[in-house]
């Protein structure tokens, strides 16, 4: 009887939208739309597609051909391609590992303002009250109550990553949570997953799409979004918007960890890949275009709140200084006053310090991360009507988005293993199972105080760096090493036709050029960037403060980054030994045998 | 004697306005933002609404000192028309004494809310300067409501993962059984064939034996 045929999609369709699912994640919404603020607003889209057409589709189209080729995870697809790369495969394994262990806390921070948004009063509007009743915490005080929830509350943070208080047990249950439903998710493998993905790829543009409508009837939405697409050409200029537009394509595709090898090996043999890869790649740019004009219209929102606001106190403290009727002083009249006054009453004029309120200054604060997935998006949504709805809506989609990548990382490691025999032999829910509870059991280190800053030093780190090197070797191996003709020849065998020009341009020429020079920049910054540092929370002051890593918290950076990238010479040289030795005992065997004979 | 009697009518207001002054050490300032907190409707700052205020005042410091209070006893001054003024409490017993500025903020704290709620204000919008606001005490619910969500959902995930690998369990069993089923079939065509076989001839190609010589 014939070995169990290999698990496969239910339908092409479901492949898509797996595809779509991981990589249409939190990048697309909290990295894009910090990158077009800081590169010139419309203007970086320029950058942004040029280097999506000559980096991100091509090398798509690469990871999704070997997959679907070779029918193996990425260490056996590596191997089949040349045995002493096998070592690339494994270096993917370690990174989607690293990935998996910190990614999963994201959605573990979702489930918690997502739990805590079904209160009459959402936790991060208003400030607790001190022990005495007399006014806000001191900490809120000094920081914004949404910065207190999120670091205080949320998180507990501690200092400095060298303190670190016991686990936070809330963060600890919904990451547990997390996990859990990881593995519901993942239990029978592609078979689960394939159905999981037709929810979770299509729901979050539902709720975007919702987002977009309530966001653009906000107050103040178009002041934003007329500052994104305000063009700033002379940012064209700079060479860090032409590496942060190829960096960003790069990693929000979700290349080289491996999930796109796991997911086409799933593929039947004949699957047109080649437009899929398209359509992906595409949907992930123009997701990553939508997302940005609704967070840039919920900047607008949250700027110009801000902006009315100050202008309120400073209203307020003209109307107490120089004890003037209430309606003497109005939004619409403050800066003619504030003139009169300073030539009526000069003297006390110059004694007040009059804030400085200015719209462009707070629309010019850019951020990106968990910072403004979780800061300053709550804060936007605390001042709309029906914040609860508003943020229910969105935190789940911040699920969402986590989950559905998640379930591509989670299977760059598990398809891998399982094409091991050792492994095979064990059943699918049980070895998904055992890979989950590693994955929770040593992630919990990042529900302690001082986690987030372990999560930092992961997320700056963990993948960077090994990824494109990872990326580099694959493009070179697939053009040089196996061979552009060979490669041309298993495409026309998959599809029915050859890859035109255009692609084997760009694998064997502009793409691995593209990465070098890529991989050269990261290099040089890292050097020169000095001790790396990272951002932590004083609670005395309300606001982070760049501080250096201690010497554990460096080497243990080296570690995170040699780990990975080591595991390609390393299973290079093991393989050229192990055949070294078989060459010689096969050389005794025959002069035994010749002797015999 | 005529002079004698206006100067002891005059004495009173004369010594009110001495008592109460701006920056007085035992006074405090108050400002109402009607406008800011009301909008549309804001009512006006009229005599009326002062003498609400020396009421209520009056109210405060008779149900904190336990001793009675006149609207006599608040002197109101320096009236602006920001709508902000200072005010002296004297002491029933002595009218030139004054209340010390302490006792007055603590009944004024411990009935800021009855006294907010006469102006149809709020701590931010009857200000008064220098005194510490107190915020209601923060309502704990005996399970904090995430938690409840959380339970939840974790039960649901629980029940699919349960569901989920129960009916693999069911599926293998019955795969099993079949598989198990199947082999008895073949082997009762086995018996029968071998029971018909002796009639006719033993046609090797339908056995089951493992192939006899191994290349």
């Amino acid at each position: 009887m014939a070995k169990d045929a290999r698990d496969s999609w239910g339908s092409p369709m479901e492949f898509v939208l797996a595809c779509v699912s991981y990589a249409v994640g939190l990048g697309n919404v909290w990295r894009f739309p910090y990158l077009c603020q800081m590169h010139g607003g419309g203007g970086f889209l320029i950058p942004y597609l040029i280097m999506l057409v000559l980096e991100g589709v091509p090398l798509f189209y690469l990871e999704l051909a070997i997959g679907q080729k070779m029918r193996l995870g990425s260490i056996g697809a590596w191997t089949a391609i040349s045995p002493y790369l096998g070592g690339v495969g494994l270096a993917s394994v370690v990174t989607s590992l690293y990935l998996c262990l910190y990614y999963n806390i994201i959605n573990a921070w979702s489930f918690w303002y997502l739990f805590h948004s079904f209160q009459s009063v959402l936790p991060w509007a208003v400030c607790p009250a001190n022990s005495n009743l007399t006014g806000p915490l001191e900490e809120c005080e000094k920081a914004t109550p949404t910065q207190y929830f999120f670091y205080r509350e949320t998180l507990n943070i501690s200092p400095s990553i060298e303190e670190n208080g016991g686990l936070h047990m809330g963060q600890a249950l919904c990451f547990l949570l997390a996990w859990v439903i990881t593995y519901l998710f993942i239990v029978r493998g592609i078979k689960s997953t394939g159905k999981v993905v037709y929810f979770t790829a299509t729901f979050p543009y539902l709720v975007m799409l919702i987002y977009l409508i309530r966001g653009m009837t906000l107050h103040g939405a178009l002041n934003g979004v007329k500052y994104m697409f305000t063009p700033k050409m002379e940012e064209l200029a700079n060479p860090t918007t032409w590496i942060n537009a190829a960096t960003q394509i790069f990693f929000s595709l979700g290349l080289g960890f491996g999930s796109l090898i796991a997911f086409a090996s799933y593929n039947q043999y004949h699957n047109n890949f080649e437009r899929q890869a398209i359509i992906v790649s595409f949907i992930n740019s123009g997701t990553s275009i939508f997302s940005a004009i609704v967070t840039f219209s919920i900047y607008g929102f949250k700027a110009t709140v801000n902006y009315e606001t100050c202008l309120e106190r400073t209203r307020i403290l003209l109307l107490n200084t120089f004890s003037l009727p209430e309606a003497n002083i109005t939004i619409d009249n403050i800066f003619e006053m504030i003139e009169k006054l300073n030539s009526t009453y000069p003297v006390q004029f110059a004694e007040l310090k009059l804030e400085d309120c200015s719209l462009e200054k707070e629309l010019s604060t850019a951020v990106e991360g968990a910072g403004l997935a979780f800061i300053v998006y709550s804060e936007a949504i605390k001042n709309m009507p029906l914040s609860q709805l508003w943020s229910v809506l969105y935190f789940f989609m911040l699920l969402l988005l986590g989950m559905g990548s998640m379930l591509g990382n989670i299977t760059a490691i598990i398809t891998p293993l399982r094409d091991f025999k050792v492994v095979a032999r064990i059943s699918d829910e049980v070895f998904n199972g055992g890979v989950c509870l590693l994955c929770l059991l040593l992630g919990l280190g990042f529900t302690t105080t001082s986690g987030n800053y372990w999560f930092t030093m992961f997320n700056d780190y963990g993948a960077t760096f090994s990824l494109l090197f990872v990326v580099l070797i694959e493009v070179i191996a697939v053009s040089y090493i196996y061979g552009i003709r060979r490669f041309e020849k298993d495409i026309e065998d998959m599809l029915g036709h050859r890859p035109n020009w255009y692609w084997k341009i760009m694998w064997a020429g502009v793409s691995p050029l593209l990465l070098i020079c890529l991989f050269v920049f990261y290099v040089v910054n890292y050097i020169q960037g000095g001790t790396p540092t990272y951002q932590a929370w004083n609670k005395d002051l309300g606001k982070s403060e760049q501080t250096e890593y201690p010497v554990f918290g460096q080497a243990f950076i080296g570690l995170l980054l040699v780990s990975s990238v080591s595991c390609i010479p390393l299973t290079a040289l093991y393989v050229f030994c192990q055949r070294k030795k078989h060459a010689q005992q096969h050389k005794q065997q025959l002069t035994v045998n010749t002797v015999a004979a | 004697m005529f002079y004698k009697i206006v100067l002891f009518l005059c004495l009173p207001s004369v010594l009110a306005e001495q008592l109460c002054k701006p920056n007085a050490p035992d006074g405090l300032k108050v400002r109402l933002s009607i406008k800011t907190a009301l909008d549309s409707e804001a009512y006006e700052w009229n005599r009326n609404e002062k003498f609400l205020f020396q009421a209520t005042i009056a109210f405060a410091m008779s149900q904190y000192t336990g001793q009675e209070f006149k609207v006599s006893n608040i002197l109101v001054c320096d009236e602006t028309p920001r709508v902000s003024f200072w005010f002296v409490v004297t002491s029933p017993a002595n009218l030139s004494q004054l209340m010390s500025k302490g006792v007055v903020e603590l009944a004024v704290r411990k009935f800021r809310n009855r006294i907010n709620n006469a102006f149809l204000l709020s701590d931010e919008t009857l200000e008064f300067v220098g005194v510490l606001p107190t915020l209601a005490s923060p309502v704990e619910p005996a399970t904090p409501p995430w938690l409840i969500v959380f339970g939840v959902m974790m039960s649901l995930v629980s029940a699919g993962i349960v569901f989920v690998l129960v009916s693999t369990v069911v599926q293998n069993k019955r795969k099993r059984k079949q598989k198990g089923d199947d082999q008895d079939d073949d082997e009762e065509t086995r018996v029968k064939t071998v029971e018909n076989g002796c009639d006719g001839v033993y046609n090797t190609s339908f056995s089951e034996d493992e192939p006899n010589t191994r290349m």
